[in-house]
């Protein structure tokens, strides 16, 4: 199980993956990206089983990051994406199911909460 | 639209200037100056006395430096019946007790304190930043979008920081529960052992009292495992607390955004596109509050000057 944790915050990314560590992912696991354009730049090169993605980021938001990967031609159209993020309006949340993210996640989140999300993937 | 250093300072030494006592004199030649027909011939020294004595004798010109003295007090003292002051000897006090004491009004109390009157304020800069007349100074430590920027920034740091101690704590905890397990595993073997030993030889007691320690040994084990599990889970917690930290981060930006924008916005309403240059403005007009002189003292300065 191989996971992308992009969001502009290190510490951010720590939290989620001590969850995701919890999980019984391995550090070794899952690769981290500050932005969009750093964690397309990391999907060029590797595969993913779940990318979790914040979504207010410099460079490439987490949005257009989405829209990237289920675009036509992406290799990565069918990986599972879960936006974790500040954002809790609904236009939001619709916002982001529409362009493709399978789970959504508004922060703060609790350990549990993000374990619930990621579960079906790590089935 | 913020002051730069240089405006400030400029800004400053104008007032500055206005501050100090300029001598009467000089403030004449200001408005004479600004009066057609009238040269300035350099009035002799004895002219300026007599300007001096003229304006002392205009209503509502009052030299700010006088200030009332004793001798002003004394003046007063006799100018009431029955106070004799000759400054002789201190007996007269007791006298004067006694007039004070027949004077309306006048009753037997302490002596007032003197009210403090308000000092003038002070001329430094800190003093004028203070009293909201001048700005702080446009300096990176004051500009607000770089400080909030700064402050996200730090504060980023040092969360990344605290989650390096918490996650040194959680890794030194795994180790504690390692060693734990290790040793619950061989006081567990123990505690079977001794049991054996001690079902099969009821009277040697020196078995039954290690069984007992082994047994308190595996409690301990097993209430230190508890102990540090439940550290993890606080320590857990404390983690999840600090994604308030990234939230804060983007109120922080939120802020720094409007800022900009209002930033942006008000040096649009305020841009001169009219490319004309700077007009000379007006210093003192009719109406202000300060420093514009009446008609009556105008054609009194006009007649000083013989025109």
């Amino acid at each position: 199980m191989k996971i992308l944790i992009v969001d502009d915050s290190s510490t951010m990314r720590r939290i989620i993956g001590n969850v995701v560590g919890q999980l019984g992912v391995s550090k070794e696991d899952f690769d981290e990206a500050e932005d969009g354009v750093v964690a397309w730049k990391l999907l060029q090169e590797n595969k993913y089983d779940v990318i979790l993605t914040d979504w207010n980021m410099p460079n490439m938001n987490g949005l257009e990051l989405v829209k990237h990967i289920r675009g036509e031609g992406s290799a990565h159209r069918g990986t599972p994406t879960v936006m974790i993020t500040t954002e809790g309006g609904k236009s939001e949340v619709i916002t982001a199911l529409k362009a493709g993210v399978n789970n959504y996640i508004v922060k703060p989140f609790n350990a549990q909460t993000l374990k619930e999300k990621l579960d079906p993937f790590f089935r | 639209m913020s002051m730069t250093q240089e405006e400030i300072e400029a800004l400053m030494n104008d007032t500055a200037i206005e501050d100090k006592v300029e001598p009467a004199d000089d403030n004449i030649d200001d408005i004479l100056a600004g009066i057609d027909g009238i040269v300035d011939d350099e009035p002799s020294s004895d002219e300026e006395i007599n300007i001096d004595d003229m304006l002392a004798g205009i209503d509502g010109i009052v030299e700010s430096e006088e200030e009332s003295t004793s001798d002003d007090m004394d003046d007063i003292l006799a100018g009431i019946d029955g106070i004799v002051d000759d400054g002789s000897s201190e007996d007269q006090v007791d006298d004067m007790d006694d007039i004070l004491a027949g004077i309306d009004g006048v009753t037997d109390s302490e002596p007032k304190k003197e009210i403090k009157k308000e000092s003038p304020p002070a001329d430094t800069l800190e003093d004028k930043i203070d009293q909201g007349i001048f700005p702080l100074p446009s300096s990176n430590e004051h500009k607000i979008v770089n400080q909030l920027n700064q402050v996200a920034e730090d504060s980023e740091e040092k969360a990344s920081q605290i989650f390096d101690v918490l996650s040194f704590i959680l890794d030194e905890n795994e180790k504690v529960e390692s060693a734990l397990n290790k040793n619950s595993k061989f006081i567990e073997s123990q505690v079977e052992l001794l049991t054996k030993l001690a079902t099969k030889f009821p009277n040697i007691q020196l078995l039954q009292d290690n069984l007992n320690e082994a047994n308190e040994l595996k409690n301990t084990c097993s209430n230190t495992r508890n102990v540090v599990a439940e550290e993890n889970n606080k320590i857990f917690e404390a983690m999840e607390i600090m994604q308030y930290h990234d939230i804060n981060r983007q109120k922080i930006e939120r802020v720094m955004s409007v800022i900009k924008k209002l930033t942006t916005y008000l040096n649009g309403i305020f841009e001169d596109d009219s490319k004309k240059p700077e007009v000379q403005i007006a210093k003192h007009i009719s109406g202000d509050s300060h420093n514009t002189v009446e008609n009556e003292d105008l054609d009194d300065l006009i007649a000083e000057f013989g025109k």
